[in-house]
């Protein structure tokens, strides 16, 4: 078997080994000669054996490829070797390889011819191929020198004609970019004309045009800055609107406008328009503000920039203020005005738009007209507001307290100017406004009056109580500060007074209506206040501290020359002098009519009084307090006269003092009268209260001088002006009453029946002092004590004590026609020191009547006698009818008379006898016995426990 | 002491500090008295200017050598008939003007009488300051500078010549009068506790006067 694989393997290598040599050199005719040999071999064998031979080959030879013969033989091999069989086995083995073997070659040699004529075509094929190959191969370099030479130039050729015809159109394209690109520096210019419409319009078409390039890269960029163009624009548009706020000019509103609807922004605008409208508001009033108190503060060490503005309003000086309001008010009148004309505009626009579009327009124009109408309207109340709230945080910054007045009124005017305007602006009350106004009005002036009244004190504690010596027809409207009311009182009777504020106020405020209307020009509203301002003017003279209004007063006094005072006091005007200047005093007792008693301080109070009325025309909001300020300087010059001339005689039962008037008295010491602290240090921290201390009397009135009558003259003049003060007072009644809200009416009338009314009967309390002082009751009781009553006789003459008192009423009289000859002795006066006399005398001889332990019915006649006669001498000297307490006495001296039924009903009947004085009548009574004595007088005993 | 303080309206005199003086003017009528205090108070001419009734009032806080003072002003009648209503304020006057119109010889005249009447009224150490007003009327002088400084230098009066127009010298007169006052004091010559002085103390020199006495008070206590 090894030969079949030897020669497979030789086949094999003649195959590998020939095959690459071969090419196409291998001749057929070396082929054919191989055969030759195999031919001897195959005539030596039979063909029968060998076929028998092959096919005793065991089947397992063929079986596979890579079949080990040589293991397999030697497997068959049994365990003990038999030479024999081996050997037999090898030559059936060496016969079986050389039948293959000689089998091989015969088939080799068959099928050489076939091999070789397969070999031949084979290489012809090759040969053939080869021919093709050269054949396309000059094919293919005739193809390439063709396609050179024709195809690719004109191809290129029609290529960049195709190309050029793009480029010319990119071209064209890029022009219109660059032109766009230009466009933004016309469109800066045109924002610098400030025309924004055209700006606009051309940068809407540059974006539209860009557009229609969206393809080029560098467009995209290019709408970006165009957008942003616009938006700047639309800044600088903006920048443009706030500009009208501070200085609306028609032309350049009329372009903004135009700009914005071209946008579609007509709404955004408004709103826009509004918040430019606040901000302006806030950045005029701040660098106003700011710049004065940098102008002020001179060191510049703080920083006030950095500050808000109610902290900024704190820094304003005292100074600074009004120049600092003025400008204030200015500058927001300027705001305000730029609003109004906005409107103007508008409804101006409005028309013409309605009169051309009539019916074309369209629902959304209409709509933003309205729109922006309402806003407008809206705005006006806005700013208004803003307004109010800025003036009102700068006015609070400053106490204006310690202003003089004429500047204190003339920030009330600008104020009140500032509201008018707000009422014409946009009808507003503002509230606000007044409400600071009232704030600082108050403020002003109850520190105004807190000076006033330590003057008052002042002026009281100076007081000589001297009679100032004015014109007997004087009144309050004679001085300067009153007249104001000139007018008032010539065509009133108090009634119309109201009214004809208000008609006053009308033509003011009519004046006023126009503020838009006039100031449309350049001028300012708070540039002309002081030529305009007619109430400055009065307003400057009420500082003046001055006394009459020589001119009208002096014609007014010539008509009434009976009252012949007048010349002596007018002498120093005229320069004339009277001869006879002194008669009319001396003579004039009964005849003084009622001239005025004045003193310095109840002319002061009425200066003061003249001035708060007419702060009180400006400061209307404050009325009501000025006129309890003006009570209070009343109440305070009648507590003051009652402390000093009414409270420091003897104590006496205060009965013949009106109970109203004490609980007045009561009322104003615990309202307005502050208490004694302790002097010393320790008392120092004092609080700032309204009441001030008592005042004190001047060391230089004598009040206990018997030959002044205990100062009867002081204490004339201080009464007597303290009536006439409230006379002046009651003048003014319904001129006040007109001035103050309704429901504060009340107290005025309060003040009116309470203390004003109340001045008169202060009188009775003062001169009761003098009554009960100038003349010795309690001798006159002594001197009755001496009289033996109980007399047999009926006696013709009077008592010597009779005498006696009617000698100390003499002398009484006599001093005060001495008193008299200095300071006027009104009837009443007259009347009220004569009634106290003659009242406490007639109590006195009752005292004297009661002491009789002992009383005959002819000691009583005496009595009666004496009494009579008393009477009969008073009445010569005393204008009083009837005479008072005259049936205080009589009645006591007839109820000796009665009998003892009635006695008993007459005793319960009359309690104004004291108990003393009713034992008294009963001790002495001898027509009734002793038991019936005894048990009146038990009875009497018993009201004495009762009134207990 | 307390009597001074007790006199002091209480917590509403805070605007000065160390004095208040009181002052008087005076002088015939027409020789521009009103108009000497409205020029010194609200620094204007008064133009439609009356005669005085009565007193008026006006006060005002100056410095004087780094003292703040108010001067408590009271402005009198200068006519005849109100003499006997103006003499009441004159008792306790620290300082007076007396004041005369040097274009009228009558009203200088009557100086005298004025300033008797101050001497013997107020109290005798009253520091008077002689004022020869209307300067600014020149043209119708009757009386000289030289003739009222001897009048003044005679009488121990301090001497100005005003103008109340032009407002020159008023202020001056008030200062100058405050401020010999001040020197009074100071020297002892005037002695503020002293009633009817017309002096009063202030806040702050009350204070100061209270430490001291304290100061002073201490080693009596240790005794």
């Amino acid at each position: 078997m090894d030969i079949k694989k030897k020669f497979k393997i030789l086949i094999g290598k003649q195959d590998a080994l020939r095959s690459p040599v071969e090419d196409s050199q291998i001749s057929p005719e070396q082929l054919s000669t191989d055969p030759a040999v195999a031919k001897i071999k195959e005539q030596l064998r039979d063909p029968h054996v060998d076929q028998e031979i092959l096919e005793s080959i065991e089947e397992t030879y063929y079986s596979s490829e890579d079949f080990d013969t040589s293991e397999y033989e030697l497997q068959k091999l049994p365990e003990t070797l038999d030479l024999q069989q081996i050997d037999a086995d090898r030559g059936r083995l060496r016969g079986q390889l050389d039948v293959v073997s000689r089998k091989v070659y015969e088939l080799v040699l068959q099928n050489h011819p076939a091999y070789a004529t397969e070999l031949q075509r084979v290489m012809e094929l090759q040969r053939t191929l080869q021919l093709a190959g050269t054949i396309c191969g000059t094919g293919r370099k005739q193809l390439m020198k063709a396609r050179e030479s024709f195809t690719a130039t004109s191809l290129g050729l029609l290529a960049n004609y195709r190309k050029r015809h793009q480029l010319m159109g990119l071209l064209k394209s890029l022009h219109t970019i660059k032109t766009l690109q230009r466009t933004d520096l016309r469109l800066r210019e045109m924002l610098e004309e400030e025309d924004y419409s055209g700006a606009i319009q051309l940068c809407l078409e540059c974006q539209k045009a860009a557009s229609t390039f969206r393809h080029f890269h560098c467009i995209s960029e290019l709408n970006s800055k165009l957008q942003d163009t616009l938006e700047m624009i639309e800044e600088q548009l903006d920048v443009a609107l706030s500009k009208t706020c501070n200085n609306f000019d028609v032309g350049h509103y009329e372009k903004v406008q135009t700009a914005y609807r071209l946008l579609g922004k007509t709404q955004v605008a408004m709103d826009q328009l509004h918040m430019h409208y606040t901000s302006a508001i806030h950045n005029t009033a701040f660098t106003i503000v700011l710049g004065y108190v940098e102008l002020y503060s001179g060191t510049g060490s703080t920083n006030f920039q950095k500050k808000q503005y109610s902290d900024l309003c704190e820094h304003i000086t005292v100074e600074s203020f009004t120049p600092c309001l003025t400008d204030l008010c200015k500058a927001l009148w300027e705001v305000m005005k730029s609003h109004y004309q906005t409107m103007l505009w508008h409804e101006q626009n409005n028309k013409d738009i309605a009169e051309t579009e009539q019916t074309s327009s369209n629902v959304e124009n209409t709509f933003n007209r309205r729109y922006v109408k309402q806003k407008l309207q809206h705005g006006m109340g806005r700013i208004w507001q803003d307004v109010q709230q800025k003036v009102k945080t700068f006015i609070l910054g400053t106490d204006l307290s310690f202003f003089k007045f004429e500047e204190f009124i003339q920030v009330l005017d600008l104020v009140n100017r500032l509201i008018e305007i707000g009422e014409e602006f946009c009808g507003s009350k503002s509230e606000s406004l007044q409400d600071v106004l009232k704030q600082q009005s108050l403020n002003y002036f109850r520190n105004h009056h807190r000076v006033k009244m330590d003057e008052l004190r002042m002026f009281l504690e100076n007081e000589g109580w001297e009679l100032c010596p004015i014109r007997s027809n004087f009144n309050l409207l004679q001085l300067l500060e009153f007249r104001f009311m000139q007018n008032w009182s010539q065509n009133s009777s108090g009634v119309n007074s109201p009214a004809k504020m208000d008609a006053k106020q009308e033509t003011k405020t009519n004046l006023g209506t126009g503020y838009f209307f006039n100031f449309e020009e350049k001028c300012n509203p708070f540039d002309l206040q002081p030529e305009e301002e007619e109430q400055e003017d009065v307003f400057a003279k009420s500082m003046d501290r001055d006394g009459f209004d020589d001119g009208s007063v002096e014609s007014d006094s010539d008509s009434d020359v009976p009252e012949e005072l007048k010349q002596e006091y007018i002498d120093e005007h005229t320069g004339e002098t009277q001869p006879n200047h002194r008669r009319p005093r001396t003579r004039s007792r009964s005849g003084f009519k009622s001239v005025p008693i004045v003193t310095n301080t109840s002319l002061n109070i009425l200066r003061v009084m003249g001035r708060y009325m007419k702060m009180m025309t400006i400061l209307k909001p404050i009325a009501f307090d000025v006129i309890t300020c003006m009570s209070q300087l009343f109440d305070y010059y009648m507590y003051t006269v009652y402390i000093f001339f009414a409270s420091d005689g003897p104590e006496i039962n205060d009965r013949t003092m009106n109970n109203r008037l004490k609980i007045s008295l009561q009322r104003i010491h615990e309202s307005l009268i502050a208490d004694e602290t302790v002097p010393g240090i320790n008392g120092a921290p004092e609080e700032r209260t309204d009441k001030i201390p008592q005042a004190h009397l001047s060391p230089i009135v004598d009040l206990s001088n018997r030959e002044k009558l205990y100062g009867l003259s002081e204490r004339i003049v201080a009464a007597e002006s303290l009536v006439f003060l409230a006379e002046q007072f009651e003048f003014l009644q319904s001129y006040l009453d007109g001035t103050i809200p309704q429901n504060k009416k009340a107290f005025l009338q309060q003040f009116y029946s309470q203390t004003v009314k109340m001045a008169a009967e202060l009188r009775k309390p003062i001169y009761r002092v003098v009554s009960t002082q100038a003349i010795d009751y309690t001798s006159l009781v002594y001197q009755m004590s001496m009289v033996k009553w109980d007399v047999k006789d009926i006696m013709s003459q009077h008592n010597t004590y009779v005498d006696i008192i009617l000698k100390s009423f003499e002398d009484f009289k006599f001093r005060l026609h001495e008193v008299s000859r200095h300071v006027p002795i009104s009837k009443v006066v007259h009347d009220t020191l004569w009634e106290h006399c003659v009242r406490l005398a007639n109590r006195m001889f009752v005292e004297g009547y009661a002491n009789a332990k002992k009383c005959s019915n002819e000691g009583r006649a005496w009595m009666q006698l004496d009494f009579q006669q008393f009477l009969t001498k008073l009445e010569k000297f005393v204008d009083i009818r009837p005479i008072p307490e005259r049936e205080y006495v009589e009645t006591y001296i007839k109820a000796y008379y009665l009998p003892e039924i009635q006695l008993e009903v007459w005793l319960q009947d009359h309690k104004e006898y004291s108990n003393k004085q009713l034992l008294a009548l009963i001790s002495s009574v001898d027509h009734i016995n002793r038991k019936a004595r005894q048990r009146l007088v038990n009875m009497v005993d018993e009201f004495d426990k009762n009134r207990r | 002491m307390s009597e001074t303080y007790a006199a002091l309206p209480q917590g509403r005199e805070q605007d000065y500090k160390d004095f208040l003086f009181k002052f008087l003017v005076i002088g015939s009528a027409g020789t521009g008295k009103s108009c000497i205090l409205h020029q010194f108070i609200e620094n204007k001419f008064k133009q439609d200017s009356n005669h005085t009734i009565g007193v008026e009032f006006g006060s005002k806080v100056v410095n004087v050598g780094g003292k703040s003072v108010k001067l408590q002003i009271w402005d009198t009648a200068g006519q005849e008939r109100f003499r006997s209503v103006t003499r009441s304020y004159y008792r306790g006057a620290a300082g007076a003007l007396l004041v005369y119109d040097i274009t009228s010889r009558e009203t200088y005249n009557a100086l005298t009488n004025w300033l008797t009447d101050a001497r013997t009224l107020a109290s005798p150490n009253i520091v008077i300051i002689l004022v020869g007003n209307k300067k600014d009327l020149e043209a119708d002088r009757e009386v000289t500078f030289l003739e009222a400084s001897r009048f003044a230098q005679e009488n121990e009066l301090m001497f100005l010549e005003t103008s109340a127009l032009t407002g020159e010298n008023v202020e001056e007169t008030f200062l100058k009068c405050a401020r010999s006052i001040l020197t009074k004091i100071e020297s002892g010559e005037l002695d503020p506790e002293r009633m009817g002085s017309g002096i009063q103390y202030g806040d702050a020199s009350l204070r100061r006067l209270h430490r001291q006495q304290q100061q002073t008070r201490r080693p009596d206590c240790a005794c």
